[in-house]
């Protein structure tokens, strides 16, 4: 039931999205970000755009992957495009009728913003989609680790990241046997009333927390049978080494975002 | 032959976080000794204290007293542990539990990683484990995709990676079906022929124990049997005393013996009584 999540989803490949380096790949994303939400013209959301198509095509996903992630969003999407074209009053009038008013920067503004939530869910799925987990966690371990020196626990944060992703499906089956045992006991779990729907998820959670603890402790040990110490004397059988692809992308990504810096601040 | 496993007068009990007992003895006053490259069955129904036994092993337990030497190493010595665990390795109940990647080749690495090796060795270990547990295929799998037999032969791989002498196996197919059952003890068997592996399975299923070339069998914390497989289970007399079923081949050996069927009632496994029942019908 709770399967069909696809943000966060990773799809093994080798396209070349999929081969630069993931540190690489994070830091071009907030870059990218930045490209996206700058300007107030039209215009400005251009490089932005171009941008993230050609990261597309360097990806080789299916568009349907994207149309997936965006849908359950689209109900947002038009209430604030709604807002936005009834609330702002300014610009020139397309049509009147009684007190509301169609406006030229009420449409732009409402386009706008669509635009740039879909390049943004488009252009961070990119990342999740082209990037396996653990080596999120691995390059977010490696970005934050200048913090190691002021005594942050970038690795154990890591670590916790890591386990987290690995037992979201475990624990989502474990959640499903539950209800459908306490359904076999005659819980309730179909009533309309959200007092009721709350009611019944407290048998739910209480065994699953209690299982939780359980599984933390013996993989708690597990690891500690398998020489985990922390990061102390650790090693990694994947090294990141950033490629002549990662540092042309990365120019790439800085030259469309200083152009972009450049459009916005001259016109 | 030398001594990978030893215990001297182990005894052991439970303690909360004060020191204060909790429990009666698990372990009463064990003595043994388990040989380089042996494998050997520990047997006992639930609470007999078998897994308590494994895990005094590999130093997760302590014992309350008498010594416990892993490759001659004192368990109860802390700046021990880590040298222990690099050369016991152990493999639990629950296959979900051990896992702590989300790519099996990555958990796979894991343990050579905590060792601190060089990527090159760590991957060439990954690749050599995920071949010996027939799972190289599976290498990008995430382990919610496997079956359970599937995620305890990578749990067991992840041990392997390690280059242990000797592998503590505890219940490791008490939650499989019996596909994923005879999978993981096919691969416990290659291990022992590949590598040589002192191999410690504690179980409570007699066709797996049967296959070991010992059996320690343990009732209330003690050892009440320590023989082959051949002498231990040709005595189901024994074996019902203290709760344990004998496997089925010998179970209807000696029924049709008890039914006053001139039949010998030394075979262990299915191939052994298929002989023998052969042999009397042929007759």
């Amino acid at each position: 039931m709770l399967k069909d999540i696809t943000i966060g989803q990773y799809f093994p490949g080798n396209s070349f999205l999929h081969r630069l380096d993931p540190r690489f790949k994070i830091v071009m994303t907030l870059m990218y970000i930045v490209m996206l939400f700058m300007g107030n013209e039209i215009y400005s959301l251009i490089f932005g755009m171009v941008y993230c198509a050609t990261a597309f095509f360097l990806s080789k996903l299916p568009i349907k992957l994207f149309g997936k992630n965006i849908k359950p969003l689209l109900p947002i999407l038009l209430m604030t495009a709604i807002l936005d074209i009834i609330f702002i009053r300014e610009g020139t009038v397309y049509f009147q009728l009684g007190i509301f008013k169609l406006t030229e920067d009420g449409v732009f503004t409402a386009v706008r913003m669509i635009v740039r939530i879909i390049f943004l869910i488009i252009g961070s799925s990119l990342l999740t989609y082209t990037t396996s987990p653990i080596q999120l966690t691995d390059a977010i371990e490696r970005l934050l680790s200048p913090l190691k020196k002021l005594h942050f626990p970038v690795h154990s944060f890591a670590m916790m990241m890591t386990i987290a992703l690995r037992f979201i499906p475990t624990l989502m089956d474990e959640t499903d046997k539950i209800i459908a045992a306490q359904k076999a006991r005659g819980a309730g779990f179909d009533s309309p009333k959200l007092k009721d729907k709350a009611k019944a998820l407290v048998p739910v959670l209480i065994p699953l927390f209690v299982s939780s603890f359980r599984r933390a402790e013996e993989l708690a040990t597990a690891m500690e049978c398998r020489c985990y110490r922390g990061d102390v004397g650790r090693t990694k059988m994947k090294i990141m080494k950033a490629g002549m692809n990662d540092i042309i992308s990365f120019i790439f990504t800085l030259i469309m975002l200083c152009a972009a810096i450049t459009v916005v601040v001259l016109f | 032959m030398s001594i990978q496993l030893s215990a001297e007068h182990l005894s052991f009990y439970y303690t909360d976080e004060n020191g204060n007992r909790t429990s009666g003895d698990v372990l009463k006053d064990i003595s043994l000794e388990i040989e380089k490259g042996s494998f050997v069955a520990v047997l006992g129904h639930n609470g007999s204290g078998k897994s308590t036994l494994a895990r005094v092993f590999n130093g997760i337990l302590v014992p309350t007293s008498g010594k416990v030497f892993a490759n001659g190493l004192y368990t109860s010595d802390d700046e021990n542990i880590y040298e222990i665990r690099r050369h016991v390795g152990m493999v639990f109940q629950n296959p979900d539990n051990q896992i702590v990647a989300t790519i099996v080749e990555d958990d796979i690495a894991f343990g050579p990683e905590n060792l601190g090796l060089p990527s090159e060795e760590i991957r060439d270990r990954v690749d050599e484990a995920l071949n010996a547990v027939d799972m190289y295929d599976y290498r990008f799998h995430a382990p919610s995709q496997l079956s359970g037999g599937q995620k305890q032969r990578v749990a067991i791989a992840g041990i392997i990676a390690m280059r242990p002498d000797c592998i503590i196996l505890d219940e490791p197919t008490a939650m499989l079906d019996p596909k994923g059952r005879s999978e993981v003890m096919k691969t416990i068997h290659m291990l022992r022929e590949i590598y040589g592996i002192t191999v410690l399975l504690i179980t409570h299923y007699m066709d797996e124990a049967v296959e070991a070339d010992r059996v320690i069998v343990i009732d209330d914390g003690k050892v009440i049997i320590d023989n082959s497989p051949e002498n231990v289970f040709t005595k189901p007399e024994l074996l019902q005393a203290v709760g344990l079923d004998v496997p089925q081949s010998t179970e209807l050996l000696w029924r049709l013996k008890n039914l006053g069927v001139p039949v010998s009632v030394n075979a262990i496994n299915e191939e052994t009584c298929v002989d023998t029942l052969m042999k009397l019908l042929v007759k």
